[in-house]
């Protein structure tokens, strides 16, 4: 079993070279193929006056992301209580336990979980269930090959959280929820006036501004951590595996390919569980500070 | 306009080349940086729970709370590597 497992993993991770291989490569471009990877061609176009919504890969893979997390909710938590806990019931109440536990509980104040607490569980599962498919090789590209006279979209690996405006809408939402709950649980005047720290009256000037910015900052750290994390993970694989393109030598495979699977497999086991993790509980956190001002 | 930042397509033009060892230059001190930050995180873990080993549950968490943060650093200065070889 395990064998297999590897076998596969290997071959997931050669085929889509095979197929970028066929490409003609340019001199000056022959490193060209692993950003085009990052260019969004569009599928469907649908255009609302000025805003473009076609579909594209990244809305592909958001689209399934979706499905699939709404899938594991259901599979892993509509459990019908029997006698003894099935493995399915225990994962599901695993995922809960994290959620509740290592998220909710230790960034939001008790008498606001029972709101938020779907809010952030959500993100979690959904930024993990996103961040997984970006690491299966799914046949949905823009490039074509065509086996036996049939052409199909080649496997690549993509992950839509590699793309800046997924993630800045995901900071956006906790961004716009911080300050609205922040103004609900506090009022207005209290909520702005509980971000200046106490400190002497002429240090004030320079103190207000840079708590605003500061404020901005958290949504650029938010969103740039995910999104430069699963970026910078695909490129580390593309970039071992495109080597073999590029210096045009087979036998580099016998040593770029392990280490593309080394990469490969620290980022599925441990990046994409932490920064779903992370997303959330920094989320949490930053709800509940606005909650509970510490001033 | 991304396309040429990667390999060896840099060497032949002298600004490209530079750009190329700002960038390289930038993530390099940029991990150096978060190198030491992660390598702090662990060895604090390690003498936690080797002083306290019924606390490691609980710690967990934050470790891997500032794990992550430390993490990110990097990816900032590759983000900013990046931005200034596409735009300058």
């Amino acid at each position: 079993m395990k064998r297999l497992l590897s076998a596969l993993l290997l071959a997931a991770l050669v085929l889509p070279t095979s197929a970028l291989a066929a490409e003609p490569a340019t001199k000056e471009d022959k490193g060209a193929f692993i950003s085009e990877e990052w260019e969004l061609h569009e599928w469907v176009p649908i255009h609302l006056g000025p805003l473009n919504l076609s579909i594209n890969k990244a809305v592909a893979y958001l689209l399934l992301g979706a499905l699939c997390s709404c899938l594991i909710g259901i599979v892993l938590m509509r459990v019908k209580l029997g006698r003894g806990p099935t493995r399915r019931q225990a994962v599901g109440e695993t995922i809960y336990e994290v959620a509740q536990v290592q998220v909710a509980e230790q960034g939001l104040p008790t008498k606001a979980i029972g709101r938020w607490f779907p809010y952030v569980a959500t993100l979690m599962i959904f930024i993990w269930t996103v961040n997984m498919l970006g690491f299966i090789p799914l046949p949905l590209s823009d490039e074509k090959v065509t086996i036996a006279g049939v052409e199909l979209p080649t496997l690549a690996i993509f992950a839509a959280t590699s793309t800046l405006s997924v993630t800045l809408a995901l900071a956006l939402m906790t961004f716009v929820f911080t300050h609205v709950e922040g103004i609900r649980a506090n009022g207005a005047w209290r909520y702005f006036k509980s971000w200046i720290p106490e400190v002497p009256k002429v240090m004030l000037p320079l103190i207000i501004p840079l708590e605003i910015l500061g404020q901005f900052m958290r949504l650029i750290s938010l969103s740039v951590r995910l999104y430069a994390n699963m970026l910078a993970g695909h490129m580390l694989i593309l970039t071992f595996v495109g080597l073999i393109i590029v210096l045009e030598n087979v036998f580099l495979a016998i040593v770029a390919v392990p280490a593309a699977a080394l990469f490969y497999l620290f980022e599925v086991v441990i990046v994409v569980s932490i920064q779903a993790y992370i997303f959330a509980a920094l989320s949490a956190i930053y709800i509940g500070s606005a909650i509970e001002p510490e001033h | 306009m991304l396309s040429s930042f990667f390999f060896l397509a840099a060497a032949e033009d002298g600004a490209d080349a530079g750009k190329a060892i700002a960038l390289a230059l930038g993530i390099g001190l940029g991990s150096l940086g978060a190198g030491i930050g992660i390598g702090n995180i662990f060895g604090s873990m390690i003498q936690a729970v080797a002083r306290q080993p019924e606390l490691r549950g609980e710690l967990t968490g934050i470790q891997w709370l500032g794990f992550a943060l430390t993490e990110a650093v990097v990816f900032y200065g590759l983000i900013g590597g990046l931005l200034a070889y596409v735009l300058v």
